[in-house]
Protein backbone atom coordinates (compact mmCIF):
# COMPACT_ATOMS: atom_id res chain seq x y z
CA UNK A 1 0.00 0.00 0.00
CA UNK A 2 2.93 2.33 0.70
CA UNK A 3 4.67 1.57 -2.34
CA UNK A 4 1.58 2.77 -4.11
CA UNK A 5 1.19 6.03 -2.33
CA UNK A 6 3.41 8.13 -4.38
CA UNK A 7 2.04 6.84 -7.68
CA UNK A 8 -1.71 7.75 -6.20
CA UNK A 9 -0.82 11.00 -5.68
CA UNK A 10 1.32 11.27 -9.07
CA UNK A 11 -1.76 10.85 -10.52
CA UNK A 12 -3.84 13.45 -8.46
CA UNK A 13 -1.04 16.12 -9.51
CA UNK A 14 -1.45 14.89 -12.91
CA UNK A 15 -4.95 15.26 -13.72
CA UNK A 16 -5.41 18.55 -11.75
CA UNK A 17 -2.62 19.72 -14.08
CA UNK A 18 -4.13 18.15 -17.14
CA UNK A 19 -7.97 20.17 -15.70
CA UNK A 20 -6.65 23.53 -14.77
CA UNK A 21 -4.31 23.90 -17.64
CA UNK A 22 -6.96 23.28 -19.77
CA UNK A 23 -9.63 25.26 -17.90
CA UNK A 24 -7.13 28.14 -17.51
CA UNK A 25 -6.24 28.14 -20.80
CA UNK A 26 -2.27 28.28 -20.30
CA UNK A 27 -0.74 28.86 -23.38
CA UNK A 28 1.53 25.55 -24.48
CA UNK A 29 4.60 27.20 -24.54
CA UNK A 30 4.29 28.37 -20.81
CA UNK A 31 2.61 25.03 -19.23
CA UNK A 32 1.74 22.14 -21.81
CA UNK A 33 -0.48 19.74 -20.19
CA UNK A 34 0.70 15.89 -19.49
CA UNK A 35 -1.38 14.96 -22.64
CA UNK A 36 0.73 17.23 -24.61
CA UNK A 37 3.97 15.53 -23.39
CA UNK A 38 2.85 12.20 -23.14
CA UNK A 39 1.83 12.93 -27.00
CA UNK A 40 5.53 14.49 -27.65
CA UNK A 41 7.51 11.54 -25.90
CA UNK A 42 5.86 8.99 -28.34
CA UNK A 43 6.69 10.63 -31.49
CA UNK A 44 10.26 12.38 -30.59
CA UNK A 45 10.86 9.28 -28.33
CA UNK A 46 13.41 7.56 -31.06
CA UNK A 47 15.21 10.56 -30.99
CA UNK A 48 14.94 11.09 -27.65
CA UNK A 49 16.46 8.05 -26.29
CA UNK A 50 19.19 8.43 -29.07
CA UNK A 51 20.43 11.34 -27.81
CA UNK A 52 19.20 9.39 -23.87
CA UNK A 53 21.81 6.97 -24.55
CA UNK A 54 24.86 9.35 -25.39
CA UNK A 55 24.08 11.04 -22.34
CA UNK A 56 23.93 7.52 -20.52
CA UNK A 57 27.39 6.53 -21.81
CA UNK A 58 28.90 9.67 -21.09
CA UNK A 59 27.57 9.65 -17.90
CA UNK A 60 28.78 5.65 -17.08
CA UNK A 61 32.03 6.45 -18.46
CA UNK A 62 32.49 9.43 -16.38
CA UNK A 63 31.52 8.05 -12.96
CA UNK A 64 33.38 4.80 -13.99
CA UNK A 65 36.64 7.61 -14.08
CA UNK A 66 35.97 9.10 -11.42
CA UNK A 67 35.44 5.83 -9.27
CA UNK A 68 38.87 4.56 -10.23
CA UNK A 69 40.45 7.82 -9.76
CA UNK A 70 39.11 8.39 -6.61
CA UNK A 71 39.74 4.87 -5.06
CA UNK A 72 43.54 5.21 -6.69
CA UNK A 73 44.54 8.36 -5.00
CA UNK A 74 42.72 7.65 -1.68
CA UNK A 75 44.84 4.28 -1.49
CA UNK A 76 47.55 6.54 -2.43
CA UNK A 77 46.85 8.90 0.32
CA UNK A 78 47.18 6.51 3.01
CA UNK A 79 49.43 5.02 2.12
CA UNK A 80 51.62 8.30 2.76
CA UNK A 81 50.24 11.67 4.31
CA UNK A 82 53.34 13.30 2.65
CA UNK A 83 51.59 12.74 -0.62
CA UNK A 84 47.94 13.32 0.48
CA UNK A 85 49.30 17.07 2.15
CA UNK A 86 51.25 17.83 -1.51
CA UNK A 87 48.17 16.95 -3.69
CA UNK A 88 44.64 17.18 -1.56
CA UNK A 89 44.81 20.91 -1.60
CA UNK A 90 44.44 20.73 -5.88
CA UNK A 91 41.87 18.23 -5.41
CA UNK A 92 39.78 20.81 -3.17
CA UNK A 93 40.45 23.58 -5.60
CA UNK A 94 38.98 21.43 -8.53
CA UNK A 95 36.05 20.54 -6.16
CA UNK A 96 35.70 24.47 -5.23
CA UNK A 97 35.71 25.72 -8.74
CA UNK A 98 32.26 26.16 -10.29
CA UNK A 99 32.13 23.59 -13.34
CA UNK A 100 30.42 26.00 -15.56
CA UNK A 101 33.72 28.46 -15.15
CA UNK A 102 36.42 25.77 -16.49
CA UNK A 103 34.45 24.25 -19.07
CA UNK A 104 35.14 27.05 -21.72
CA UNK A 105 38.74 26.34 -21.50
CA UNK A 106 38.31 22.55 -21.33
CA UNK A 107 36.37 22.77 -24.40
CA UNK A 108 39.21 24.95 -25.79
CA UNK A 109 41.53 22.28 -24.65
CA UNK A 110 40.27 19.23 -25.60
CA UNK A 111 36.65 20.05 -26.75
CA UNK A 112 36.98 21.71 -30.27
CA UNK A 113 36.74 18.63 -32.50
CA UNK A 114 35.27 16.57 -29.88
CA UNK A 115 32.86 17.72 -27.37
CA UNK A 116 31.92 14.66 -25.76
CA UNK A 117 35.88 14.72 -24.22
CA UNK A 118 34.89 17.62 -22.87
CA UNK A 119 31.80 16.97 -21.10
CA UNK A 120 33.22 13.61 -20.19
CA UNK A 121 36.22 15.43 -18.54
CA UNK A 122 34.10 18.15 -16.99
CA UNK A 123 31.61 15.31 -15.56
CA UNK A 124 34.88 13.40 -13.97
CA UNK A 125 35.53 16.45 -12.45
CA UNK A 126 32.56 17.06 -10.58
CA UNK A 127 31.87 13.34 -9.54
CA UNK A 128 35.09 12.57 -8.02
CA UNK A 129 35.34 14.07 -5.42
CA UNK A 130 32.90 12.61 -3.10
CA UNK A 131 34.59 9.44 -4.12
CA UNK A 132 37.98 10.40 -2.88
CA UNK A 133 37.11 11.88 -0.04
CA UNK A 134 34.61 8.98 1.16
CA UNK A 135 37.28 6.11 0.19
CA UNK A 136 40.00 8.04 2.19
CA UNK A 137 37.34 8.04 5.45
CA UNK A 138 36.91 4.59 4.54
CA UNK A 139 40.83 3.37 4.45
CA UNK A 140 41.46 5.01 7.61
CA UNK A 141 38.35 3.93 9.92
CA UNK A 142 39.74 0.71 10.22
CA UNK A 143 38.79 -1.04 13.98
CA UNK A 144 42.24 -0.74 15.74
CA UNK A 145 42.09 -4.25 17.37
CA UNK A 146 42.11 -5.53 13.56
CA UNK A 147 44.79 -3.83 12.67
CA UNK A 148 46.73 -4.59 16.46
CA UNK A 149 46.24 -8.47 14.93
CA UNK A 150 47.27 -7.66 11.18
CA UNK A 151 50.54 -6.26 12.65
CA UNK A 152 50.63 -9.32 15.47
CA UNK A 153 50.77 -12.04 12.00
CA UNK A 154 53.45 -9.25 10.33
CA UNK A 155 50.76 -8.59 7.60
CA UNK A 156 52.56 -7.08 4.82
CA UNK A 157 51.24 -3.68 3.31
CA UNK A 158 49.21 -5.58 -0.16
CA UNK A 159 47.71 -7.44 2.68
CA UNK A 160 46.96 -4.58 4.91
CA UNK A 161 44.95 -2.80 1.54
CA UNK A 162 43.30 -5.79 0.43
CA UNK A 163 42.09 -7.59 3.47
CA UNK A 164 41.50 -4.96 6.20
CA UNK A 165 41.47 -1.42 4.76
CA UNK A 166 39.44 -1.98 1.61
CA UNK A 167 36.28 -4.35 3.13
CA UNK A 168 36.83 -1.82 5.83
CA UNK A 169 36.33 1.41 3.54
CA UNK A 170 33.20 -0.69 1.42
CA UNK A 171 30.04 1.02 3.63
CA UNK A 172 32.14 4.34 2.82
CA UNK A 173 32.94 3.56 -0.55
CA UNK A 174 29.48 2.75 -1.85
CA UNK A 175 28.11 5.66 0.15
CA UNK A 176 30.15 8.15 -1.93
CA UNK A 177 29.73 6.01 -4.97
CA UNK A 178 25.90 6.78 -4.96
CA UNK A 179 26.43 10.81 -4.67
CA UNK A 180 29.33 10.21 -7.07
CA UNK A 181 26.60 8.58 -9.39
CA UNK A 182 23.84 11.44 -9.09
CA UNK A 183 26.63 13.49 -9.65
CA UNK A 184 27.84 12.36 -12.70
CA UNK A 185 25.07 12.43 -14.27
CA UNK A 186 24.38 16.42 -13.32
CA UNK A 187 27.83 16.90 -14.61
CA UNK A 188 27.52 15.38 -17.46
CA UNK A 189 24.31 17.79 -18.60
CA UNK A 190 25.32 20.60 -17.13
CA UNK A 191 28.75 19.83 -19.68
CA UNK A 192 26.84 18.93 -22.25
CA UNK A 193 24.96 22.80 -21.74
CA UNK A 194 27.82 24.57 -21.32
CA UNK A 195 30.26 22.84 -24.06
CA UNK A 196 27.60 22.05 -26.55
CA UNK A 197 27.06 23.18 -29.48
CA UNK A 198 25.32 22.09 -32.63
CA UNK A 199 27.07 18.82 -32.64
CA UNK A 200 26.55 18.02 -29.62
CA UNK A 201 23.97 14.85 -29.29
CA UNK A 202 22.98 14.76 -25.70
CA UNK A 203 19.96 15.07 -24.34
CA UNK A 204 21.21 18.25 -23.06
CA UNK A 205 21.61 19.71 -26.23
CA UNK A 206 18.00 18.26 -27.27
CA UNK A 207 16.97 20.61 -24.09
CA UNK A 208 18.53 23.55 -25.04
CA UNK A 209 17.29 23.08 -28.80
CA UNK A 210 13.40 22.17 -27.96
CA UNK A 211 13.99 25.99 -25.76
CA UNK A 212 14.63 27.38 -28.68
CA UNK A 213 11.96 26.44 -31.29
CA UNK A 214 9.61 26.43 -28.37
CA UNK A 215 8.96 22.91 -27.99
CA UNK A 216 7.86 22.81 -24.39
CA UNK A 217 6.04 19.50 -24.75
CA UNK A 218 9.26 18.07 -26.45
CA UNK A 219 11.82 19.30 -23.51
CA UNK A 220 9.36 18.20 -20.79
CA UNK A 221 9.65 14.92 -22.29
CA UNK A 222 13.44 14.94 -22.12
CA UNK A 223 13.07 15.89 -19.20
CA UNK A 224 10.95 13.44 -17.84
CA UNK A 225 13.40 11.03 -19.25
CA UNK A 226 16.55 13.12 -17.43
CA UNK A 227 14.46 12.43 -14.07
CA UNK A 228 13.94 8.36 -14.82
CA UNK A 229 17.27 8.11 -15.81
CA UNK A 230 18.88 9.56 -12.50
CA UNK A 231 16.43 7.37 -10.55
CA UNK A 232 17.69 4.19 -12.22
CA UNK A 233 21.28 5.40 -11.82
CA UNK A 234 20.46 5.34 -8.17
CA UNK A 235 18.78 2.54 -8.23
CA UNK A 236 21.42 0.27 -9.31
CA UNK A 237 24.01 1.32 -6.46
CA UNK A 238 21.17 1.11 -3.87
CA UNK A 239 21.20 -2.38 -5.34
CA UNK A 240 24.94 -3.37 -5.24
CA UNK A 241 25.26 -1.62 -1.72
CA UNK A 242 22.23 -3.79 -0.95
CA UNK A 243 24.09 -6.93 -2.12
CA UNK A 244 27.26 -6.31 -1.17
CA UNK A 245 27.13 -5.54 2.87
CA UNK A 246 23.68 -6.87 3.85
CA UNK A 247 25.72 -9.87 5.28
CA UNK A 248 27.61 -7.91 7.38
CA UNK A 249 25.97 -4.49 8.45
CA UNK A 250 22.33 -4.96 9.92
CA UNK A 251 21.83 -1.26 9.33
CA UNK A 252 23.10 -0.80 5.59
CA UNK A 253 21.48 -1.36 2.43
CA UNK A 254 17.92 -0.87 4.07
CA UNK A 255 18.10 2.34 4.25
CA UNK A 256 17.73 3.42 0.49
CA UNK B 1 57.59 2.19 28.38
CA UNK B 2 56.23 5.19 28.76
CA UNK B 3 53.35 7.71 27.46
CA UNK B 4 54.41 10.57 25.07
CA UNK B 5 55.58 13.45 26.88
CA UNK B 6 57.36 11.49 29.75
CA UNK B 7 55.14 9.35 31.90
CA UNK B 8 55.73 6.02 32.62
CA UNK B 9 52.56 3.97 31.98
CA UNK B 10 54.52 0.64 33.62
CA UNK B 11 57.89 1.15 35.01
CA UNK B 12 60.68 -1.78 36.88
CA UNK B 13 58.13 -4.83 36.41
CA UNK B 14 59.92 -7.63 36.34
CA UNK B 15 57.56 -11.04 35.41
CA UNK B 16 58.88 -13.96 34.56
CA UNK B 17 56.28 -16.44 32.97
CA UNK B 18 56.26 -20.36 33.72
CA UNK B 19 56.28 -22.49 30.53
CA UNK B 20 52.92 -24.25 30.86
CA UNK B 21 51.59 -21.88 33.39
CA UNK B 22 48.40 -20.09 33.71
CA UNK B 23 49.18 -16.49 34.73
CA UNK B 24 46.72 -13.97 35.67
CA UNK B 25 47.18 -10.43 35.50
CA UNK B 26 45.01 -8.60 38.39
CA UNK B 27 44.88 -4.62 39.15
CA UNK B 28 42.67 -1.72 39.01
CA UNK B 29 41.91 0.02 35.89
CA UNK B 30 44.54 1.77 34.24
CA UNK B 31 47.75 0.29 35.85
CA UNK B 32 49.53 -0.55 32.67
CA UNK B 33 47.75 -4.06 32.33
CA UNK B 34 46.92 -4.37 28.61
CA UNK B 35 50.16 -2.31 28.05
CA UNK B 36 52.24 -5.46 29.43
CA UNK B 37 50.27 -7.31 27.26
CA UNK B 38 50.84 -5.47 24.17
CA UNK B 39 54.84 -5.14 25.43
CA UNK B 40 54.80 -9.19 25.45
CA UNK B 41 52.85 -9.43 22.41
CA UNK B 42 55.26 -7.07 20.13
CA UNK B 43 53.05 -4.83 19.10
CA UNK B 44 54.85 -2.08 21.72
CA UNK B 45 58.44 -1.69 22.40
CA UNK B 46 59.95 -0.90 25.37
CA UNK B 47 61.40 1.99 26.41
CA UNK B 48 63.81 0.72 28.63
CA UNK B 49 64.19 -2.89 28.93
CA UNK B 50 63.60 -6.21 27.33
CA UNK B 51 61.01 -9.05 26.98
CA UNK B 52 63.31 -12.35 26.80
CA UNK B 53 62.49 -15.77 25.99
CA UNK B 54 59.12 -15.24 24.19
CA UNK B 55 58.18 -18.34 22.14
CA UNK B 56 59.22 -18.57 18.40
CA UNK B 57 55.96 -17.85 15.67
CA UNK B 58 52.85 -15.97 16.61
CA UNK B 59 51.12 -15.82 19.86
CA UNK B 60 47.96 -15.87 19.94
CA UNK B 61 46.20 -12.60 20.85
CA UNK B 62 42.35 -12.24 22.40
CA UNK B 63 40.99 -8.72 22.87
CA UNK B 64 37.86 -7.64 25.32
CA UNK B 65 36.15 -7.03 22.02
CA UNK B 66 36.21 -10.35 19.71
CA UNK B 67 37.44 -7.70 16.79
CA UNK B 68 35.40 -9.91 13.79
CA UNK B 69 36.38 -9.11 10.23
CA UNK B 70 32.16 -8.13 10.39
CA UNK B 71 32.82 -9.11 6.22
CA UNK B 72 33.91 -12.61 6.34
CA UNK B 73 32.27 -15.40 7.51
CA UNK B 74 33.61 -17.34 11.34
CA UNK B 75 35.63 -19.83 8.88
CA UNK B 76 37.06 -16.66 6.98
CA UNK B 77 37.91 -15.24 10.58
CA UNK B 78 39.62 -18.03 11.56
CA UNK B 79 41.34 -18.18 8.78
CA UNK B 80 43.36 -14.76 8.73
CA UNK B 81 46.07 -15.41 11.02
CA UNK B 82 47.02 -18.53 8.37
CA UNK B 83 46.01 -16.56 5.37
CA UNK B 84 48.27 -13.78 6.98
CA UNK B 85 51.13 -16.58 6.80
CA UNK B 86 50.52 -17.36 3.14
CA UNK B 87 48.85 -20.74 4.33
CA UNK B 88 46.81 -22.07 1.32
CA UNK B 89 43.15 -22.40 2.30
CA UNK B 90 43.13 -26.22 1.07
CA UNK B 91 46.05 -26.95 4.09
CA UNK B 92 44.42 -24.70 6.53
CA UNK B 93 40.93 -26.48 6.13
CA UNK B 94 41.61 -29.04 8.50
CA UNK B 95 43.69 -26.36 11.03
CA UNK B 96 40.23 -24.28 10.83
CA UNK B 97 37.83 -27.11 11.49
CA UNK B 98 40.05 -28.18 14.76
CA UNK B 99 40.11 -24.89 16.13
CA UNK B 100 36.51 -24.27 15.95
CA UNK B 101 35.76 -28.14 17.13
CA UNK B 102 38.24 -27.04 20.24
CA UNK B 103 35.46 -23.91 21.09
CA UNK B 104 32.62 -26.01 20.24
CA UNK B 105 31.37 -23.86 17.39
CA UNK B 106 32.10 -26.53 14.54
CA UNK B 107 28.15 -26.00 13.32
CA UNK B 108 29.07 -22.55 12.53
CA UNK B 109 31.43 -22.33 9.93
CA UNK B 110 29.39 -19.97 7.42
CA UNK B 111 27.95 -17.82 10.08
CA UNK B 112 28.57 -13.84 9.81
CA UNK B 113 29.30 -12.05 12.68
CA UNK B 114 26.45 -10.51 12.96
CA UNK B 115 24.32 -13.18 13.94
CA UNK B 116 26.37 -14.58 16.77
CA UNK B 117 26.40 -13.70 20.53
CA UNK B 118 28.58 -12.25 22.73
CA UNK B 119 29.90 -15.11 23.80
CA UNK B 120 30.05 -17.02 20.43
CA UNK B 121 31.85 -14.09 18.92
CA UNK B 122 34.21 -14.62 21.76
CA UNK B 123 34.52 -18.34 21.01
CA UNK B 124 35.46 -16.85 17.04
CA UNK B 125 38.31 -14.90 18.54
CA UNK B 126 39.81 -17.73 20.25
CA UNK B 127 39.49 -20.00 17.47
CA UNK B 128 41.70 -17.33 15.74
CA UNK B 129 43.97 -17.29 18.16
CA UNK B 130 45.12 -20.96 18.55
CA UNK B 131 44.07 -21.84 15.03
CA UNK B 132 48.51 -20.86 14.48
CA UNK B 133 48.94 -23.59 17.21
CA UNK B 134 50.94 -20.92 18.94
CA UNK B 135 52.79 -21.45 22.47
CA UNK B 136 51.89 -18.12 23.97
CA UNK B 137 48.46 -17.20 24.21
CA UNK B 138 47.64 -13.59 25.48
CA UNK B 139 44.26 -12.30 26.88
CA UNK B 140 43.77 -9.11 27.69
CA UNK B 141 39.95 -9.04 29.47
CA UNK B 142 38.63 -11.33 26.91
CA UNK B 143 35.23 -12.05 29.05
CA UNK B 144 34.71 -8.52 30.29
CA UNK B 145 31.83 -7.90 28.66
CA UNK B 146 29.76 -10.92 28.85
CA UNK B 147 27.20 -12.13 31.57
CA UNK B 148 28.47 -13.99 34.33
CA UNK B 149 26.72 -17.48 32.97
CA UNK B 150 28.45 -17.04 29.25
CA UNK B 151 31.65 -15.91 31.59
CA UNK B 152 31.65 -19.27 33.81
CA UNK B 153 30.98 -21.41 30.67
CA UNK B 154 33.71 -19.81 28.65
CA UNK B 155 36.02 -20.01 31.28
CA UNK B 156 35.34 -23.61 31.80
CA UNK B 157 36.03 -23.95 28.10
CA UNK B 158 39.45 -21.87 28.60
CA UNK B 159 40.75 -24.37 31.24
CA UNK B 160 40.24 -27.45 29.23
CA UNK B 161 41.38 -25.82 26.27
CA UNK B 162 45.32 -24.50 28.33
CA UNK B 163 44.88 -27.87 29.98
CA UNK B 164 44.69 -30.26 26.57
CA UNK B 165 46.60 -28.12 24.15
CA UNK B 166 49.45 -26.68 26.78
CA UNK B 167 49.32 -23.31 25.85
CA UNK B 168 51.23 -21.06 27.90
CA UNK B 169 48.49 -18.33 29.07
CA UNK B 170 48.65 -15.26 30.25
CA UNK B 171 45.64 -13.23 31.08
CA UNK B 172 44.62 -9.63 32.18
CA UNK B 173 41.45 -9.47 33.90
CA UNK B 174 40.33 -7.17 37.15
CA UNK B 175 37.92 -10.00 38.42
CA UNK B 176 40.06 -11.51 41.73
CA UNK B 177 37.34 -14.48 41.42
CA UNK B 178 38.18 -15.10 37.87
CA UNK B 179 41.77 -15.13 38.39
CA UNK B 180 41.70 -17.65 41.30
CA UNK B 181 39.60 -19.55 39.61
CA UNK B 182 41.73 -19.94 36.27
CA UNK B 183 45.12 -19.30 37.19
CA UNK B 184 47.80 -21.45 38.53
CA UNK B 185 49.77 -17.94 38.98
CA UNK B 186 48.97 -14.26 39.97
CA UNK B 187 50.76 -11.04 39.82
CA UNK B 188 49.05 -7.83 40.90
CA UNK B 189 49.53 -4.44 39.67
CA UNK B 190 49.84 -1.60 41.56
CA UNK B 191 49.13 1.86 39.38
CA UNK B 192 51.12 4.93 38.27
CA UNK B 193 53.88 3.49 37.10
CA UNK B 194 52.35 -0.09 37.13
CA UNK B 195 54.37 -2.57 38.62
CA UNK B 196 54.19 -6.01 39.88
CA UNK B 197 53.14 -5.58 43.83
CA UNK B 198 52.82 -8.82 44.60
CA UNK B 199 52.37 -12.59 43.67
CA UNK B 200 50.48 -15.38 44.39
CA UNK B 201 50.72 -19.41 43.27
CA UNK B 202 46.82 -20.98 43.21
CA UNK B 203 47.38 -24.52 44.47
CA UNK B 204 43.85 -26.22 43.15
CA UNK B 205 43.11 -29.75 41.69
CA UNK B 206 44.40 -30.39 38.34
CA UNK B 207 40.85 -30.14 36.57
CA UNK B 208 38.87 -27.82 37.95
CA UNK B 209 35.10 -27.10 37.69
CA UNK B 210 32.59 -25.28 39.80
CA UNK B 211 33.25 -26.99 42.96
CA UNK B 212 36.46 -25.85 43.21
CA UNK B 213 35.00 -22.13 43.94
CA UNK B 214 33.49 -23.74 47.05
CA UNK B 215 37.12 -25.20 48.08
CA UNK B 216 39.63 -23.77 51.08
CA UNK B 217 42.49 -23.35 48.59
CA UNK B 218 40.21 -21.12 45.94
CA UNK B 219 38.42 -18.83 49.24
CA UNK B 220 42.20 -18.51 50.34
CA UNK B 221 43.38 -17.71 47.61
CA UNK B 222 40.36 -14.87 46.80
CA UNK B 223 41.40 -13.55 50.39
CA UNK B 224 44.90 -12.89 49.75
CA UNK B 225 44.87 -11.43 46.24
CA UNK B 226 41.73 -9.35 47.38
CA UNK B 227 43.71 -7.85 50.21
CA UNK B 228 46.84 -7.03 47.83
CA UNK B 229 44.69 -5.81 45.34
CA UNK B 230 43.10 -3.06 47.88
CA UNK B 231 47.10 -2.58 48.79
CA UNK B 232 47.31 -1.59 44.86
CA UNK B 233 44.18 0.49 44.82
CA UNK B 234 45.56 2.39 48.07
CA UNK B 235 48.81 3.21 46.48
CA UNK B 236 46.51 4.61 43.23
CA UNK B 237 44.99 7.22 45.96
Amino acid sequence: MSRLLPLLVGLIVLALWETSVRLMQVPVFVLPPPSLIAEALMTDGPQLLDALLETLKLTVAAFAASFLGGLALAVLFVQSRLIERSLLPYAVVLQVTPIVAIAPLIVIWVGVDHVERAVFILATIVAFFPILSNASFGLRSVDPGLADLFRLYRATGWQRLWLLQLPSALPALLAGARISAGLALIGTVVAEFVAGSGEATGLAWRIVESANRLEIPRMFAALLLLSLTGLALNAVIVQIEHRLLRRWHSGHGEAA
Amino acid sequence: MRYPGGLAAIDRVDLRIEDGSFTSIVGPSGCGKSTLLRLIAGLASPSAGAITGRPDGAVGLVFQDATLMPWADVENNVYLPLRLARVSRAEAKPRIAEALALVGLSDFAQAYPRALSGGMRMRVAIARAIVTRPRLLLMDEPFAALDEITRNKLNDDLLRLWREQEITTIFVTHSVFESVYLSTDIAIMSPRPGRIMARHAVSGPAIRDADFRATQPYLDACRAVSRDLERAMAVAV
